[in-house]
């Protein structure tokens, strides 16, 4: 850390007296090797697009409606296979998936029942388990409610999404020169929408390789990865726009360059401290949080990633377009 | 830079201040307190922390009200009406604290209802669910109308030449012609062409007994003189055959019977009632039979009817009285005989030769005012129903302590009541539940003051559930469940604990991280952490924002953000230090810089609350809205509070302090 600290050194007085000449030393060259990172950011991109294209994302029954019973087992849990063809007998109008989860319970999915048929399954299992079983969890959801729920997620998203953009380009504003002030927010934008895909690649590899459903938990994550992302790009633009007021004579590429490393311990350490507390909850907390907590994991990392390598490089592209 | 005592005022007035609402936070310090010391302090008593149904349990209910038959424009207060019966449903259920809201969404009005700690949501369900429709009905005398002259005349028209066929059939049967002939030629029941109209063995007592009662009359191989009418038609009758077969008994009894005996109201054991019969068989008589029959015998109405049986044969009575009275001598009373009933003396009064007579019929239909007019309900509607009820009870019955279900109408009620039990005295009204009736009581007197009772076959508990069904009101319009989640308290329970303890732990590495990398201001900014975590639960109490899982995981990343904030804070200090500032002023430019990062950051992030708690869903509702108090309050707390703190380790004179503390490396001089 202290390494990057000495790329700072100037500022005050100091560096007033010396800024035309600007010497950059032991300032880590982030925009000028931009096109190494941008390589990196579309590749993840492509791939998740991708995987997301090829096996969609497992969706939960929040969304496609259908019914969850989540069972724990005292002493020994039967097999999979035995749970379901125990309930094969019943009609379930439909597929019936056992999974085990956790070290003791047992997930069951098949279709919207009533209430009735609900009873019948939870004393059909009593009966063949007794004294073992126990119910943790049943969720019935009508399929209305689900595509109600997908899409007032799209609308919330489609909604986070402009109130940002709108918010960035009036905090920024007075930031004309070099790039215009709602440029700012198109590159937040475009870094968030890069976060945002490849947490929905990596859990479309969730999804078809563990099972790993998204459900409204995941909808929220996506949400909070959209504000933090938007979040670490502003500190970064920040620092820019307090740069261009005083750098007034270097090129705006050392300039972006300058803040993106000023700002970089600031960037490392909140994603480490956030990281950390997520990490936790992820390897020790409880079950049901479990991928809400990881889907903020992989946001945050690349979250950040996308605040140092995507955004600021692509606030200098930008420019050079202008230019030309 | 103000000056270092007020500084410090500040600080001791933020102090002052977390130590009170920690105190709210916990009251459980202020009961030991008060437990160790007898004081009674009562001001820190507020209710706890609201917790969702993720983490004690619960089920989260929604129904979809169908208000397809309801104005557009009344729509809103019908779901209104659900909602507030639906809440009185749940409360009577005896859920603490239900949440029940109406959404719309898409023109689809739902309810949902959120039940904490229910144990039993199978049974929550059918609470909810049901309709408990409450009609009061009185006797249908009106025949639906009268007959037309049309009608009238045809129906006269079909009966008379009825009869004179049925007159014709008669002749016939009667001159000499096969009465299977006859059948073929004349019924009017198709069954009958195949059995040649023969009605097989018909007893007394059967649902012939009018064709009985004319073949009595008549020889074997006869044909009866004339048309038998009844309701249904004419009937030609020829008594085919005729036999005595065993034997029937005209006998009196009494009973004894005991608590537990079946139908036995009485509350005398075995014991007592052997006793008892032992010693009425000494004295009884034949002559004195039926008077103590009604003197003792505990059979209801046996005061009156004095124990008689009426004629019965085989196959009538219980077994052992059966056997028993089958083997007497006419004339004589038995010994003491057990039934389930109890103990019974019985004294065989007559006895005769069952009669049966082996019938043949012709049958010629007849028409009646009813197969022309539509049928009629026996009960008619009187207006008078659950809606007008102000109040429902569980009663007893003071002679059978059956339970009952005593009602009390409203004035619209008792006013309909009161005409209703006027002009049915006499006659019986008719309570009907869900459709069914459940209680038909004959009027004695008209009622007035809108109380009434109704009386079924109820056990407590359903007397119980329908006074707090009919208390909780019939639902405006149908709902039906189209989605249902439930969590039971230990997973939610684990997951809680877990959960706290994971977030605990990354809490207490990340201030050892925080110390480490920026030293006595890292330090600072943990003690302004406590702060911020201590005002964060009061809020959570004191709006109350109910906590779930998912509201933790918002409390976990505003953390983050109250912790970001203080890094953008230390880092600009730093970078402040480093070119040459004096503490103090560096540090207030830090404060001055990082504060339009902050703000920035975190007003996107608020943005993004804001549109989640619009979104709806209770479980990221819960998760923004901690998130969104989670990131206002830790704004104030890297602004205000670390400010603070750092002001007071600043104090007036910087110069001489060793900047290692803050994180820089060189001393300068």
């Amino acid at each position: 850390m202290a390494k990057i600290q000495r790329g700072a050194i100037y500022g005050g007085t100091e560096l007033r007296k010396i800024e035309s000449k600007l010497v950059i030393i032991n300032m880590f060259q982030i925009i000028q090797n931009r096109k190494i990172w941008l390589s990196i950011s579309s590749i993840l991109v492509i791939l998740s697009i991708v995987f997301v294209g090829a096996w969609g994302l497992d969706l939960g029954i929040e969304f496609t409606g259908g019914s969850l019973l989540e069972v724990k087992f005292n002493a020994e849990r039967p097999a999979n296979t035995d749970v379901a063809a125990a309930l094969s007998d019943l009609d379930l109008g439909g597929e019936i998936v056992v999974q085990s989860t956790g070290a003791q319970n047992m997930l069951i999915r098949f279709q919207v029942i009533e209430e009735d048929t609900h009873q019948q399954i939870v004393s059909k299992l009593e009966e063949l388990y007794p004294e073992n079983i126990q119910e943790e969890r049943f969720e019935a959801i009508g399929p209305a409610i689900g595509e109600e729920l997908k899409t007032k997620a799209f609308e919330a998203i489609a909604l986070v999404i402009i109130a940002i953009v709108l918010y960035v380009a009036w905090a920024f504003r007075k930031v004309s020169w070099p790039v215009k002030s709602w440029k700012y927010g198109v590159i937040a934008i475009i870094a968030l929408v890069h976060d945002i895909v490849i947490v929905l690649g990596v859990f479309a590899i969730l999804g078809k390789y563990f099972g790993v459903e998204v459900g409204l938990p995941f909808v929220a994550a996506l949400l909070t990865i959209l504000g933090y992302s938007v979040n670490d790009s502003i500190v970064v633009f920040d620092r820019i726009r307090e740069n261009l007021g005083r750098l007034v004579k270097t090129n705006f590429e050392s300039i972006v360059n300058r803040s993106v490393n000023e700002t970089l311990s600031r960037s490392i350490n909140t994603s480490v401290t956030t990281l950390i507390v997520l990490l936790m909850v992820f390897f020790f907390g409880g079950a049901s949080i479990k991928f809400f907590v990881l889907a903020l994991v992989i946001g945050i990392l690349v979250g950040t990633y996308s605040s140092i390598f995507l955004a600021s490089p692509l606030l200098v592209i930008f420019e050079k377009w202008k230019k030309k | 830079m103000q000056s270092t005592t007020k500084v410090r005022l500040t600080v001791a007035i933020i102090l002052v201040l977390t130590v009170f609402l920690a105190l709210f936070d916990f009251p459980q310090i202020v009961n030991k307190f008060n437990e160790k010391t007898g004081a009674e302090i009562t001001l820190f008593d507020v209710a706890p922390f609201h917790l969702g149904l993720d983490l004690q349990g619960g089920t989260h209910l929604v129904y979809e009200a169908d208000v397809s038959k309801i104005d557009e424009d009344d729509r809103g207060s019908a779901v209104d009406g659900v909602r507030d019966v639906i809440e009185r449903r749940v409360n009577a259920f005896g859920v603490s604290e239900p949440v029940v809201q109406i959404n719309k969404a898409q023109g689809k009005w739902r309810i949902i209802a959120e039940l904490a700690g229910v144990s039993d949501v199978n049974e929550a369900i059918k609470m909810i669910g049901k309709t408990p429709l409450l009609e009061f009905k009185e006797e249908n005398d009106t025949p639906a109308r009268e007959l037309t002259k049309e009608e009238a005349k045809e129906l006269k028209d079909y009966n008379a030449k009825a009869k004179e066929t049925a007159s014709i059939a008669v002749s016939a049967a009667r001159s000499g012609q096969e009465f299977s002939e006859v059948v073929v030629n004349f019924t009017e029941n198709e069954l009958q062409k195949e059995t040649k109209g023969d009605l097989g063995w018909v007893l007394e007592k059967s649902p012939y007994a009018f064709l009985f009662e004319k073949a009595q009359s008549i020889q074997v191989g006869e044909v009866y003189p004339e048309p038998i009418e009844n309701a249904d038609g004419y009937h030609i009758l020829k008594v085919n055959d005729f036999r005595e077969s065993g034997e029937e008994v005209k006998a009196n009894h009494l009973l004894i019977c005991y608590a537990g005996a079946t139908r036995c109201e009485q509350e005398t054991t075995k014991e007592e009632a052997l006793a008892k019969i032992n010693e009425l068989k000494e004295k009884i008589t034949t002559d004195n039979f039926v008077e103590l029959v009604k003197k003792n015998s505990t059979e209801p109405g046996a005061a009156e009817l004095g124990g008689d049986l009426g004629w019965f044969t085989n196959g009538m009575m219980v077994a052992p009285f059966e056997e028993a009275v089958f083997a007497m001598e006419k004339g004589t009373i038995s010994d003491v005989v057990e039934t389930d009933f109890g103990y019974h003396l019985i004294f065989k009064e007559d006895t005769r030769p069952l009669v049966e007579y082996r019938l043949a019929e012709v049958f010629i239909d007849k028409m009646s005012e009813s197969d022309i007019l539509p049928p009629t309900d026996p009960w008619k509607d009187t207006g008078l129903s659950g809606t007008q009820l102000e109040s429902a009870a569980v009663q007893f019955n003071q002679n059978t302590t059956i339970p009952m279900v005593a009602i009390k109408f409203d004035k619209e009620g008792a006013d309909l009541f009161g005409e209703l039990t006027d002009r049915n005295i006499g006659k019986q009204i008719a309570i009907f539940l869900d459709g069914q009736i459940i209680s038909a009581p004959r009027v004695n007197t008209a009622i007035k003051d809108g109380e009434a009772v109704i009386e079924g076959d109820f056990t407590i508990p359903e007397a119980k559930e329908l006074s707090q069904r009919l208390n909780a009101g019939a639902l405006p319009v149908p709902i039906a469940l189209v989605s249902q989640q439930t969590i039971g308290a230990s997973l939610g329970n684990e997951s809680l604990q877990r959960s706290l303890i994971a977030g605990l732990i990354g809490l207490i590495l990340v201030m050892l991280f925080m110390i480490g990398y920026y030293r006595l201001p890292g330090l600072l900014a943990v003690g302004a952490l406590f702060i911020y975590g201590i005002v964060l639960l009061f809020v959570f109490k004191a709006i109350p924002v109910t906590l779930t899982l998912a509201g933790i995981a918002g409390v976990i990343l505003s953390i983050g953000m109250a912790v970001d904030a203080n890094v953008l804070i230390f880092e600009r200090l730093k970078e402040e230090l480093k070119t040459g500032k004096a503490l103090g002023s560096a540090t207030d430019e830090a404060f001055k810089r990082a504060w339009s990062s902050i703000r920035d950051g975190n007003v996107s992030t608020l943005l993004t609350c804001v549109i989640l708690i619009w979104f709806g869903s209770s479980m990221i509702k819960g998760f923004a809205l901690t998130l969104g108090i989670g990131v206002m309050l830790s704004m104030f707390s890297a602004i205000v509070i670390t400010k603070q703190l750092m002001r007071l380790t600043v104090g007036k004179n910087t110069k001489g302090r060793n900047l290692w503390w803050y994180g820089v490396k060189k001393n300068r001089k």
